[in-house]
C-alpha cells in the first residue's frame, strides 16, 4: 500500500471533477453549501418547520443538515468505492496497482468534503445561538466508524459489480431507498412502531442517530451500537478482503 | 535482471462476466479456455536485452500485462530485483484532462517515485520530452507521438531494473525514436535489462542479443535473434497457406559454418543445389569486393507450378537486408514447371559491397500478383551459404554499405566578400 499515491489520487479526485472551470475545486465545497443554506434557511424560515420538542426555528433545518452532510459522505463512498474498478479502468489496466487499497481515495477525498462543510455547519450553529456541546468531540469517532462502514461495503460490492455489471445502478436504487429507511428528513419518532422495531437492524441509522444525539439532543451517543457498527464494519471487510484474494486474478482479467 | 519461471496463463471466455460467478458458486463449467500463455521461462541478464517476436495473439501482450503486474499468472513467478517500467501502449495510465506537467506527477506516483524524487527529476523528464510550452496544456491535445514522448520520458525516469518496450516506441518520428533508441542502449550500458516486443525484425535484430519466438503461447524457439526471427518467418509462410499445406521447418547445418540454418517449406519445392562462383566459374568462399559473383542454384518442383518465381536475398552479417529481389519483381518471365521438372537460376552481379560476411537465402513462390506478392509461397530457405568480401585495394576506401562509385568534383572559385 502506497499512502503517497493514494493521498495524489485523493487530490486529483477533487481536483479533476471541475477542472477547466474557473473556481475548480471550489465547486466540490459549493454544492454542500448551497444544502446547508437551503435546509437552514429556507426550511427554517420560509416553511416553519419544527422539530418536536424543540423550540429553536433553527432545530429542523440543522437536524436535517447533520444527517445530510454524512448521509452524503456515507453514500458517496460506498456507491464510488463500489465503481471505482470500472471507472478507474484506464488506470489499472495500464499500471501495476494494490486494488484492495486503490478505493481508498475516496473514502479520504470525500472525508475532506465532510469536514469542510461540518466546518461551515459548525460555524453556523455558533452564529445562530444554537450552540454545540462538548458531545461533539464524538463526531470523529462516529465519523471513522461509518466511514469504515462506507469502505468495506463499497469495496465487497466493488468485487462483485466488475463481473455483474447491473450491480452498479442497483446500488444506486438501494441507496435511495436506504436513505428514505434512515431517518434522516423525517424524526424516528413519528415512525410506527413495527418499523421502530427494525429500525436498530439498520446500520445507517446508528451513525446517523448518533449525529443527532451530539447534535441535536446533545447527548452522548449510543456507543454500544457504535461498537456493533464497527465489528459489523470489520467483519464485511474481512468478508471482502478474502473474496478480493479469492478473485483478485478474474477482476484483472475482467476489468 | 528479471526471473521469469513457468509462467502460464488461461484466460476463461465467458458469454457474460456474470457467469464467472455463477461458475465459482455452482460449481459448473460456463466457459471456454483460452491459453495464452504455458509455462513460459526465460531469463534477461543485466545489461542484456531480450527480443520477443511472434504472430498476433501468440501471447506478447498477455506476457507484457503479467510483467508489468496488470495481470496475474495463474502459475509460475516474476523475479527482479528491482522496478519494471516500460512504454506500453500509449499513454500508460495518463489522464487526459490533467496537463502534461500534472501527470508527470500522477504517472510518476503509479511507478512508484515520491513527490520529492519526481519534484528533482521533474526537469530532466521534460527536457528529455522537448515538449517545451506543451507541458502545460492538458494531454487531450497531445499527438499520438508527443504522449509517447512523455511516456517515455517518465518511464525511463523512474530508474527501472527492467524496462519493457512495444510496438508503442514507432509511434514516433524517425528523430524522437533515435533519441530513445540511444537513451535505451544507455540504460542497458548501465546495466538494465530490456524485453522488446517488436513486429520490426530489422530492430530486434540490432537490438537485441537474444530473442524468443511465441507461438499460441509457448516458446517455440529461443536463441540469437537473427535464428529466431529466420524461424518466424518460417511460420509466416505456412499461415500464408491457411493451413492447407503442412509446412515443415528444418534445421539445416551449414557445412562451412557449422551453424544452423532454419528454412521453411511446403514440401512443394526442393532445394538441390546452390553454389557461389567467380568469373571463372569457380565455387567461392571469399571475394574481393567489385567482383561479380555468380549464384546457381537449382529447384525441383514437386508438383506442377503454373507460374513459379525465385528470388535471391543477401544480408549481412547482422541480418539485415542488403539486397532482395526475385524474377517476378524483375519482371523475368518464367515457365511452368511439371511435376518432377528442374528450374536451374543464374544470378549474376558486381558485388560492390563493404568488406563483411553476406549471407544468400532462396525463396521460391507461385502465382506473382500486384506489385510484389504472390498467392503460394513454397519456400524459404535463409543462409544457404556465406560469402567473406575483403576490400579491394584497386578501389576507393569507403566505409558503408556499398560502393555507391561517387563522381566527386572539386573546383577553385571566386569567392565574393
Amino acid at each position: 500500500m502506497n499512502i503517497g499515491l493514494i493521498l495524489e489520487l485523493a487530490k486529483r479526485d477533487i481536483t479533476e471533477k471541475y477542472s477547466g472551470s474557473t473556481l475548480g475545486a471550489l465547486w466540490n465545497f459549493i454544492y454542500p453549501l448551497v444544502d446547508i443554506f437551503i435546509f437552514t434557511v429556507i426550511f427554517a424560515n420560509l416553511m416553519g418547520s419544527r422539530l418536536p420538542g424543540s423550540s429553536s426555528v433553527y432545530a429542523y433545518g440543522f437536524y436535517l443538515t447533520s444527517g445530510v452532510i454524512a448521509w452524503n459522505a456515507f453514500s458517496n463512498t460506498v456507491s464510488r468505492t463500489a465503481t471505482v474498478y470500472l471507472d478507474k479502468k484506464h488506470i489499472i489496466t495500464k499500471v501495476k496497482v494494490d486494488l484492495s487499497s486503490f478505493p481508498l481515495y475516496i473514502a479520504i477525498s470525500e472525508s475532506i468534503t465532510f469536514v469542510v462543510t461540518m466546518g461551515v455547519f459548525l460555524f453556523l450553529l455558533l452564529i445562530s445561538g444554537y450552540g454545540v456541546k462538548p458531545v461533539i468531540l464524538f463526531v470523529p469517532l462516529i465519523y471513522l466508524v461509518q466511514q469504515l462502514f462506507a469502505y468495506s461495503l463499497g469495496f465487497f460490492i466493488g468485487i462483485f459489480v466488475v463481473f455483474i455489471r447491473d450491480l452498479r445502478e442497483i446500488v444506486r436504487i438501494v441507496l435511495q431507498f436506504w436513505f428514505w429507511f434512515t431517518p434522516i428528513v423525517y424524526v424516528y419518532d413519528i415512525l410506527p412502531e413495527y418499523v421502530k422495531k427494525i429500525m436498530v437492524y439498520n446500520p445507517a441509522f446508528t451513525f446517523i442517530h448518533a449525529y443527532h444525539s451530539v447534535f441535536i439532543y446533545e447527548q452522548i451517543p449510543d456507543l454500544e451500537a457504535i461498537l456493533y457498527l464497527f465489528l459489523l464494519s470489520f467483519a464485511i471487510l474481512l468478508c471482502a478482503g478474502f473474496t478480493f484474494k479469492k478473485l483478485e486474478k478474474d477482476v484483472r482479467d475482467f476489468i | 535482471m528479471i526471473k521469469v519461471s513457468g509462467v502460464s496463463k488461461t484466460f476463461k471466455s465467458y458469454h457474460s462476466p456474470a457467469d464467472r460467478l455463477k461458475e465459482k458458486i455452482f460449481r459448473k463449467k460456463y466457459h471456454r479456455e483460452i491459453t495464452a500463455l504455458q509455462n513460459v521461462s526465460f531469463e534477461v541478464k543485466e545489461g542484456k536485452t531480450l527480443g520477443v517476436v511472434g504472430q498476433n495473439g501468440a501471447g506478447k501482450s498477455t506476457l507484457l500485462k503479467i510483467l508489468s503486474g496488470v495481470l496475474l499468472p495463474d502459475e509460475g513467478s516474476i523475479k527482479v530485483d528491482g522496478k519494471i517500467t516500460g512504454l506500453l501502449e500509449l499513454g500508460t495510465g495518463f489522464d487526459h484532462e490533467l496537463t502534461g506537467l500534472e501527470n508527470i506527477f500522477m504517472n510518476g506516483t503509479f511507478l512508484g517515485m515520491d513527490k520529492d524524487e519526481i519534484e528533482r527529476k521533474k526537469d530532466d523528464i521534460i527536457n528529455f520530452t522537448e515538449l517545451g510550452e506543451f507541458i502545460y496544456d492538458p494531454i487531450k491535445t497531445y499527438s499520438s507521438g508527443m504522449l509517447m514522448r512523455l511516456a517515455f520520458s517518465i518511464a525511463m525516469h523512474a530508474e527501472p531494473k527492467c524496462f519493457l518496450v512495444d510496438e508503442a516506441l514507432s509511434v514516433g518520428d524517425a528523430y524522437f525514436q533515435q533519441k530513445c533508441m540511444r537513451k535505451i542502449l544507455e540504460f542497458k550500458n548501465d546495466g538494465g535489462s530490456i524485453i522488446f516486443v517488436s513486429h520490426d525484425m530489422n530492430a530486434v535484430k540490432t537490438i537485441c542479443d537474444s530473442a524468443i519466438l511465441l507461438d499460441h503461447g509457448h516458446i517455440i524457439s529461443s536463441g540469437d535473434p537473427k535464428d529466431i526471427i529466420d524461424y518466424y518467418h518460417g511460420i509466416i509462410l505456412s499461415k500464408s497457406h491457411m493451413g492447407n499445406t503442412e509446412v515443415i521447418v528444418n534445421e539445416v547445418i551449414d557445412d562451412h559454418t557449422g551453424h544452423k540454418n532454419p528454412s521453411a517449406s511446403t514440401g512443394e519445392v526442393k532445394l538441390l543445389s546452390f553454389k557461389v562462383l567467380n568469373s571463372k566459374n569457380e565455387e567461392i568462399l571469399h571475394i574481393e569486393s567489385e567482383q561479380v559473383v555468380k549464384v546457381i542454384y537449382q529447384v525441383k518442383a514437386l508438383k506442377e507450378l503454373s507460374d513459379p518465381h525465385f528470388g535471391l536475398h543477401v544480408r549481412n552479417n547482422l541480418g539485415l537486408s542488403v539486397f532482395e529481389t526475385n524474377t517476378y519483381c524483375s519482371g523475368i518471365k518464367t515457365f511452368t514447371l511439371k511435376k518432377g521438372q528442374v528450374a536451374e537460376l543464374t544470378w549474376e552481379f558486381l558485388f560492390s559491397l563493404s568488406a563483411g560476411d553476406y549471407s544468400f537465402s532462396v525463396g521460391v513462390a507461385n502465382k506473382g500478383y500486384g506489385r510484389d506478392a504472390f498467392e503460394e509461397y513454397l519456400l524459404m530457405a535463409h543462409d544457404i551459404e556465406v560469402l567473406k568480401v575483403i576490400p579491394n585495394s584497386n578501389a576507393i576506401v569507403y566505409s558503408g554499405v556499398f560502393n555507391m562509385k561517387p563522381k566527386i568534383k572539386i573546383q577553385e572559385r571566386l569567392g565574393k566578400e
